[in-house]
């Protein structure tokens, strides 16, 4: 018997502000280290025809930068709610979360592991939200004295370079990762679909944040759903039918 | 100067005085800088603390115009102290000359004065003589009326507390300048004297320098290595043509011109007569004379027709710069050649040479740029185009890289130069300028007889036949040769007064003895001795470096100084040799008269401590310019007796009531006169760009004036804006009890350029020195306010 | 083995005659550029683009009240250790053999990071514009006339400088020269000091100052700032290895899950498997 296939029905999991904060962030983040990269290493000198040399670099990286800040004010103000979830969840660590990381080694090099419930968001993906706010703070707090240098004392510029310098390198590091898990990695990557509607298959999101997602059955948000992701006959009189297949 | 620049290595007190050299003769340094090393000091008297003092071991502030009570106290110093040497003072200068008893000094007036006239009668100065007509002397120095007690007495009045009250310069550090440079009158120690505008920019100017003169003589610093009196000229070739004759009252090789006003000047005879000493080498005057009339009017110059020197034009009338201007001013002159010249911005009451200039019918200029001076008549000078008559020419001049000639330089070595470009556009050497000028001025008169015509014909105009003047006939010319044979005179010695000889300028004969040896091409770099450089150009006279380096020997013809011997007796050769040029009869020897007067071109052969032939007086005396804070203490005469006054609109007059403030003018290292080539060059333009002046931490501070805000500066004769510097390097004098401010600004600025600004000279007054009358720019009265 | 050479500049002899300045300009073809009025003697208020060495005029009153008016040729130090060379990102700012530190201009992207960097603010940016119109920007500073160093002859400045207080030579003999200097001069000021800065390296532009270094605006002890060697020897090369070891690990994850689900012979889902 060939394997049942996993339904198609979804669920919402990230607001339409939030599809574009995180759209914004993810392209001016790597328009920003595309138009560093011929500066950063010699390798890439090759770039600079193609961005305009330095200056039409400078400004690309500049326009790209302002872009930049935008993602948590787009994401605050129109849909505070969402955001305000996100910090919360950000603050809020149990031993679920420290169990997580050991059951995720072993997932990611695609070893047998243990499942552990999740809510909104897992560990990982705290622990990734975590550093990137750290070193957007970085990143975006040094570019001001990087770009306007005469109205900055000289020791705040060139400490700017250096915390510039470690807080893209830290974040591209962990992207790296970020980009893999969402995109390659075949138990995550079904949460791609997340980034560009903000809906995300049920069964998926039911598998890896069980908590969560029982808790907005419970609010009668989501529909209860079998091991395949398929809706469930209703059984108990009031439940609410959501979108189907 | 009577020494050289390489040679201010070798002294033990280099006194700058009246200079900056640091600024503005800054290769000066090279050789202070040296002296230094070899263990010289440096003195600085400035009323403003400069870069020269920077550079200083001492240095003291004085008040503009007070350098005679300064140096008048250092020569009684000098005296209470017997630091002056005593050998030199008694055999080599006429202090020992007694004076004849028609000779007073009172009230700050000596005896002959006319009131009416502002003028002297010399002739109650003068020495007593005796029956051959030599000087009377004594030896001892003791004789009441000889000139070492007639100085001594006149100076007792220079104390240290009333030169102290009059300077403004504190008690210690002018004892201190005093005990530094006095001590240099030892036997075997050099003082030099290095001064400039500074010193003679004054209404006492000339006596300024006698009391270097006389301080230097009394030290027995003339005539020895590191030692002298060293004018450091202001401008490249000036001085050639001071040697040139360009002073209004010279002929070349410093000759008189003959005035029409005395009626000995009215032939040849009677004006050699005038001017011929009878001893000293200036006997030998008509030779240089005659040579000169020759070299001008050529075969017109014969023993017949006085050798053309009824074609001399006579004055009657003082020609200086500011009495042109007068005439100017009065509508009395039609034309006027200004040959690279701008006194729109360095004339003295510049606002009035502008408006004099108008009064021309005619102008022609020359110059590298158009000027503030060729461009008076135009809107952006402030002028109104539609008032003014004068036809303006501009002719275009080169610059000295752009043609070729010698340069004379402060030590009197002429150097020759070679073109290095050709000049830009139509610009031409002055040179050829002038010679064209002359060729076609020749062929405008050639057909014309009659007493105008006749000086223009008689001129022998021998410099080739090209558009340019040959130069090697100029300097051949220059240097003189046998009319009959054509040959060049080996040097000035061999002139004659009977019209077989020519030469331009006697001074300079022997820089060309031969053919194609023309020595100031010399360039061997290799020092002959005591850096002199013997074979590099040509020193005049007869290549001497050190003038009266005879001084430098004691009365037997044995240096003073072993170490620094630049000549010396040798008896074994039976004459003087040495490392210099002997600026001596060579053969001369032990016995011979005059073997023991080393200061030849004196009709004693000795060094002037008394000049009974200066217009206002044989000792200097201390007088206030003409515009003054303070009351003379030493006599009730305030300024110098014989001055020529000015006044009405031409030179209006300021006094402290309204312009309680001494100012003063200077130049900076990075612009040069008034301007005209460094304000055309960026990168000098660039390093000062903007009119200034220089005041006081304390003068800013009553005035509420900060540092760079712009104030007014005003005269009586005008008002000028500028950027305040407040700085520590000028602080108020105390005069007499009461606190004078003093400011100082360059002149440098007018409208044109790169850098412009407003003319500091339309502050300062038409006033001059009694002798010279150079005006007075370096000590009047203004008031400062905020702009 | 290359001689390493020193400017020795001795502001004791330096008489403020400022021929140093021009020779720059003339030698280099540098544009002048006119200042408003500073206040003092002074043209500019530091070296720029196009001003490569500014004369440095100073009124000082020392503790007893008595004024000197100090002057020094100011312009690149040419560090040993060179801030300015660490912290370029296209390596257009490298050592000589002489020790001198020059600029490529064909590297330098005008990014203005030596800019910030140098501990004495010597180099500067120039903006300008190209035939198209556009803008751009490139550093510059006293190059010690490398270029005549090449062809045997000294730095434009040195040749100029008439009273001496300029040398060149070879390192070891200027800084013993300005040693012995510093001896010599003692009575006149008190305070004379080589400046020759250890937090740098040393420097090939060594001065006798007749003042502490504070009195010129100089720092007392400057040094390649900390912030520039943590980044460019730490932080760099660790941001570099670690994007590295993020990358291995993410081809690592790769290659073990599709050797493991090609064991388990592709029973494997999307988002399902391997746990429960």
């Amino acid at each position: 018997m060939s394997k049942p296939q996993k339904s198609t029905v979804k669920v919402r999991r990230f607001s339409k502000a939030f599809v574009w904060a995180h759209g914004i962030n993810a392209v001016s983040f790597f328009a920003l280290y595309i138009t560093a990269l011929p500066m950063y290493t010699e390798f890439f000198d090759w770039l600079y025809p193609v961005l305009g040399g330095p200056e039409g670099a400078r400004l690309l990286h500049r326009i790209f930068a302002v872009a930049f800040i935008s993602p948590t004010f787009i994401w605050a103000i129109f849909d505070f709610k969402g955001f305000k979830l996100w910090l919360k969840e950000l603050v809020t660590w149990k031993k679920r979360d420290l169990q997580f990381f050991t059951e995720f080694v072993k997932e990611l090099f695609g070893f047998n592991f243990k499942h552990v419930r999740q809510t909104f968001f897992n560990a990982g993906e705290k622990i990734n939200s975590i550093i990137q706010i750290f070193t957007a703070i970085l990143i975006i707090g040094s570019g001001f004295p990087m770009w306007f240098p005469e109205i900055f004392p000289r020791a705040v510029v060139q400490w700017g370079y250096l915390l510039h310098n470690v807080g893209f390198g830290l974040a591209i590091a962990v992207i790296v990762g970020h980009v893999y898990l969402s995109v390659v990695h075949k138990n995550s990557r079904p949460g791609y679909s997340g980034v560009v509607t903000g809906e995300v298959p049920a069964w998926w999101a039911h598998d890896h944040y069980t908590d969560w997602y029982d808790e907005e059955v419970a609010k009668g948000n989501f529909p209860e759903i079998d091991e395949n992701g398929n809706p469930k006959k209703p059984t108990s009189p009031g439940s609410k039918k959501k979108k189907g297949a | 100067m009577t020494n050289s620049w390489n040679d201010v290595q070798y002294t033990d007190c280099a006194l700058i005085m009246g200079a900056n050299p640091a600024e503005n003769h800054p290769i000066s340094f090279r050789w202070l800088t040296k002296a230094k090393e070899n263990g010289g000091k440096i003195v600085s008297v400035d009323p403003r603390y400069t870069r020269t003092s920077a550079m200083s071991d001492i240095y003291a502030p004085l008040r503009s115009g007070t350098d005679i009570p300064f140096m008048g106290g250092m020569i009684k110093y000098a005296l209470d102290h017997n630091l002056y040497h005593k050998e030199y003072v008694a055999k080599y200068t006429n202090a020992s000359f007694i004076v004849k008893d028609s000779y007073k000094f009172e009230d700050g007036l000596f005896s002959g004065y006319n009131a009416e006239k502002r003028a002297y009668d010399k002739t109650q100065w003068a020495i007593e003589k005796d029956a051959e007509g030599k000087p009377v002397k004594d030896f001892t120095l003791e004789h009441p009326r000889s000139v070492f007690q007639l100085m001594k007495k006149h100076y007792s009045r220079y104390d240290v507390d009333t030169v102290v009250k009059i300077t403004g310069t504190p008690k210690d550090e002018l004892l201190k300048v005093y005990e530094a440079f006095c001590a240099t009158g030892k036997v075997g120690k050099a003082g030099t004297i290095m001064y400039a505008m500074g010193t003679t920019q004054h209404t006492v100017g000339t006596q300024n320098v006698r009391a270097f003169a006389i301080i230097q003589l009394l030290l027995g610093n003339v005539g020895v290595p590191g030692g002298g009196i060293n004018a450091m000229r202001g401008e490249s070739n000036v001085q050639g043509s001071t040697d040139f004759g360009l002073l209004y009252g010279n002929l070349t090789g410093y000759l008189n011109t003959p005035v029409s006003t005395d009626p000995l000047n009215a032939t040849l005879a009677g004006h050699l007569e005038k001017e011929t000493p009878k001893t000293g080498y200036w006997s030998n005057k008509p030779k240089f004379i005659v040579s000169l009339l020759k070299a001008w009017y050529g075969p017109n110059a014969t023993a017949a027709n006085e050798f053309g020197y009824q074609y001399l034009p006579k004055g009657n009338k003082n020609y200086s710069h500011i009495n042109l201007f007068k005439a100017m001013y009065d509508g009395k002159l039609e034309g006027a050649f200004l040959f690279g010249t701008n006194p729109v911005v360095g004339g003295p009451n510049a606002g009035k040479e502008k408006e004099a200039l108008s009064n021309l019918k005619w102008l022609v200029a020359v110059d590298l740029w158009e000027t503030e001076t060729s461009a008076f008549w135009q809107k952006e000078a402030g002028s109104d185009p539609s008032k003014i008559n004068t036809e303006v020419f501009l002719l275009p001049a080169c610059s000295s890289y752009e043609k070729e000639g010698s340069v004379s330089n402060s030590a009197r070595w002429m150097q020759y130069r070679w073109q290095a470009i050709k000049p830009l556009g139509e610009s031409r050497a002055d040179l050829e300028i002038i010679h064209e000028l002359m060729t076609k001025i020749k062929g405008l008169y050639k057909n014309e007889a009659g007493p105008s015509a006749a000086p223009i014909n008689a001129l022998y105009w021998n410099y080739g036949e090209g558009h340019h003047p040959d130069i090697d006939l100029v300097c051949k010319e220059i240097n003189g040769y046998d009319v009959n044979t054509g040959k060049l005179i080996a040097g000035f010695g061999n002139l004659k007064d009977d019209g077989s000889t020519c030469s331009g300028n006697w001074i300079y004969c022997g820089f060309y003895p031969e053919e194609g040896k023309n020595r100031a091409k010399n360039r061997d770099k290799k020092d002959t001795g005591m850096s002199l450089y013997l074979n590099w150009s040509y020193a005049w006279p007869m290549n001497r470096r050190i003038l009266y380096n005879r001084a430098s020997c004691d009365p037997s013809g044995v240096p003073y100084n072993k170490e620094k011997a630049v000549v010396w007796y040798d008896a074994a050769q039976g004459k003087w040799t040495g490392v210099d040029v002997p600026d001596f009869v060579a053969t001369r020897k032990p016995g011979d008269a005059g073997f023991e007067d080393p200061f030849i071109m004196m009709n004693d052969g000795v060094g002037g401590v008394f000049a009974p032939t200066l217009n206002d007086g044989p000792f200097p005396e201390h007088y206030e310019p003409y515009e003054s804070p303070a009351k003379n203490p030493f006599s009730s005469q305030e300024i110098n007796p014989t001055i020529q006054l000015f006044d009405g609109k031409f030179n209006e007059r300021g006094f402290k009531a309204d312009y309680p403030i001494v100012a003063t003018t200077y130049r900076v290292s990075e612009h040069w006169q008034s301007g005209t080539m460094t304000r055309n060059q960026e990168w000098l333009s660039e390093l000062v760009p903007h009119m200034y002046i220089e005041i006081s931490e304390e003068l800013a501070k009553e005035k509420g004036i900060k540092n760079k805000d712009k104030v007014i500066v005003s005269s009586a004769r005008g008002e000028v804006k500028a950027y305040a510097m407040v700085t520590k390097r000028f602080k108020p004098h105390t005069i007499d009890g009461k606190k004078v401010h003093q400011i100082g600004m360059p002149w440098h600025f007018g409208y044109k350029g790169f850098a412009t600004g407003d003319t500091a000279n339309r502050l300062t007054p038409h006033i001059g020195d009694a002798n010279t009358t150079i005006p007075e720019y370096k000590a009047f009265l203004c008031d400062v306010r905020r702009a | 083995m290359a001689t390493e050479y020193v400017k020795f500049v001795d502001v004791t002899k330096c008489d403020g005659c400022r021929a140093c300045m021009v020779a720059c300009k003339n030698w280099n073809d540098l544009p002048a550029e006119q200042q408003d009025f500073l206040g003092s003697a002074q043209s500019h208020a530091k070296t720029t683009a196009d001003t490569w060495n500014v004369l440095q005029y100073i009124e000082h009153e020392d503790s007893k009240g008595k004024l000197d008016y100090l002057f020094r040729h100011s312009a690149c130090f040419h560090c040993t250790d060179a801030a300015c060379e660490k912290v370029c990102p296209e390596d257009a700012i490298s050592y000589t053999d002489f020790g001198t530190v020059v600029i490529d201009h064909e590297k330098c992207v005008g990014c203005g990071y030596c800019v910030n960097n140098c501990p004495f603010e010597v180099i500067s940016l120039k903006e300008y514009v190209d035939k198209n119109g556009d803008k751009y920007r490139k550093a510059h500073k006293c190059t010690m006339c490398t270029d005549r160093l090449e062809e045997g002859l000294q730095p434009a400045c040195v040749t100029t400088c008439h009273t001496g207080a300029m040398e060149f030579g070879e390192k070891a003999a200027m800084i013993k020269k300005a040693e012995e200097r510093v001896k010599q001069i003692k009575d006149r000021y008190p305070n004379a000091m080589v400046y020759n800065p250890k937090g740098v390296g040393g420097t090939h532009t060594v001065y006798v100052l007749a003042e502490k270094p504070s009195v010129y605006g100089l720092p007392e002890n400057p040094k390649v700032p900390t912030s520039a060697v943590i980044w460019k020897d730490y932080a760099q090369p660790i941001g570099k290895m670690m994007i590295g070891a993020t990358t291995m690990a993410v081809v690592g994850a790769f290659i073990t899950n599709t050797i493991i689900s090609k064991k388990k012979n592709g029973k494997n889902e999307d988002g399902g498997d391997s746990h429960e």
